[in-house]
């Protein structure tokens, strides 16, 4: 297969964010494989990140060349998918003084994933534009296996993607929509039943032991409940600061999972906030970060009208 | 004075220490021999700002600070705060060393990204 035809015309220089719609493994690799070359031609430094078997065979597939281009895994990398963005950024850093562009590949989306991982990698996706918007020229290729997801998976790619590379032609996204989260829907309600207590201005000691008692009976280990704890010990925090200075948090478990909700009056209106590598002022917010680091996934959807509210899902076992 | 390897080790606060800082969910003891404050009780936002006050009466002096947190239960974003920006108040030199550190507490500290803090001696 030859090379990428150009970026259509009117695009500006900048990130470039575009989903590759492809058919089935064979597909995938002759056309990651053909980025990748032509990247490695143009001497761009280049980061993959894919499943590991995926990986295996791009390596195989590449042969001698494979040792130009940096591979990780995305089981490891993006598990909870607000940990990817911090792993593009570290890359755009490294070589945003450098002279030459650079070019990635990262599949977050698989039929792997869980209902509710899904939703965060499409948010995900979303964000990525928001996040490299005023970054230095670079080239980032999501792939999309048309054999293995729903359509609807491949329709909301062309939502979240200004770009889509389908065959050899390059094509502006028709329902591409530039706002963070523009995808988002309103969290579904527990399956099953829940706890609910609220909370208000006051020591969280007890929210704390509430908490880690409800995470282990609903068999979450002791070190697993110790960082639910800590992790919506941050959040409920921020209701108290921020929120209106109180809350309301709920607790169940569901699909292998033990989540624990916070809901409060407040809005967060920086989208990117839980996945901002904190800054070394002692000030600079970190608790939500902290909440991405040691949560298997973690929901934020904040609105002024209706407030904000945080899902931070532990996995059982 | 008590040699460095004595101050590697927690060591349990004698009766006797002098209390600092004491709310019934947060104890701040101080020892002169070793030289020491210990922490025991849970640290939160709640409690962050009267811990940063305790430690900053307790600073005078000179050399490393030394803080014994094996009885520390719980320690939020903005209780390891209140020892960074302690750390960070000390003269040029002098740090904040941290005996007894409780796992789940190192791995938070980590996590922020305050492990690499150069006026804040976490042990390996």
């Amino acid at each position: 297969m030859s090379g990428y035809l150009p970026l259509p015309p009117c695009s500006a220089p900048g990130f470039r964010h575009e989903a590759l719609i492809y058919h089935g493994e064979g597909d995938f690799l002759a056309r990651t494989a053909s980025f990748i070359r032509e990247g490695l031609a143009a001497g761009e430094p280049t980061l993959v990140v894919v499943s590991a078997a995926k990986i295996d065979r791009l390596q195989a597939c590449l042969g001698d060349q494979a040792g130009g281009v940096r591979f990780l895994d995305m089981a490891e990398v993006g598990a909870n998918p607000a940990r990817i963005i911090p792993a593009w950024r570290h890359f755009v850093d490294e070589h945003r003084e450098g002279t030459r562009r650079f070019r990635g590949i990262g599949e977050p989306i698989s039929a792997a994933r869980g209902a509710a991982e899904l939703v965060e990698c499409q948010r995900h996706e979303s964000l990525l534009n928001a996040a490299f918007a005023d970054g230095p020229e670079w080239w980032l290729l999501c792939p999309y296996d048309t054999e293995t997801l729903p359509p609807e998976v491949v329709e909301e790619a062309r939502r979240s993607h200004p770009l889509v590379a389908l065959g050899t032609a390059h094509e502006h996204s028709a329902t591409y929509h530039p706002a963070p989260g523009a995808g988002d829907r309103p969290l579904p309600d527990p399956t099953g039943e829940w706890m609910e207590v609220a909370f208000r201005q006051g020591p969280l000691a007890a929210l704390r032991n509430f908490v880690s008692t409800q995470a282990v009976e609903l068999g979450a280990s002791a070190a697993r409940a110790a960082d639910l704890v800590q992790a919506m010990n941050e959040v409920a925090g921020n209701s108290l600061r921020h929120g209106g200075g109180e809350g309301v948090l709920r607790m169940w478990q569901e699909a292998g999972s033990v989540i624990c909700e916070i809901r409060d009056g407040g809005h967060i209106t920086d989208p990117l906030v839980d996945r901002r590598q904190p800054a070394s002022d002692a000030h600079a917010p970190r608790g939500l970060w902290l909440a991405n680091q040691l949560c298997d996934l973690v929901q934020v959807r904040s609105l002024p009208t209706t407030g904000t509210v945080v899902r931070l899902h532990v996995r059982l076992g | 004075m008590a040699n460095l390897e004595d101050l590697e080790r927690p060591h349990p606060v004698p009766d006797g220490a002098t209390p600092v800082y004491d709310n019934g969910r947060l104890r701040v003891t101080r020892t002169l021999h070793p030289p020491t404050l210990s922490l025991t009780g849970e640290i939160d936002q709640w409690n962050a700002r009267s811990v940063t006050r305790g430690l900053q009466a307790a600073l005078e002096g000179e050399g490393d600070v030394h803080l014994d947190l094996s009885g520390v239960a719980f320690c939020d974003v903005d209780g390891i705060r209140a020892l960074v920006t302690t750390a960070e108040g000390l003269s040029e030199g002098r740090r904040v060393v941290i005996h007894g550190l409780p796992a789940q507490l190192k791995k938070v500290i980590r996590l922020v990204g305050w492990d690499n803090h150069p006026a804040l001696v976490i042990p390996a």
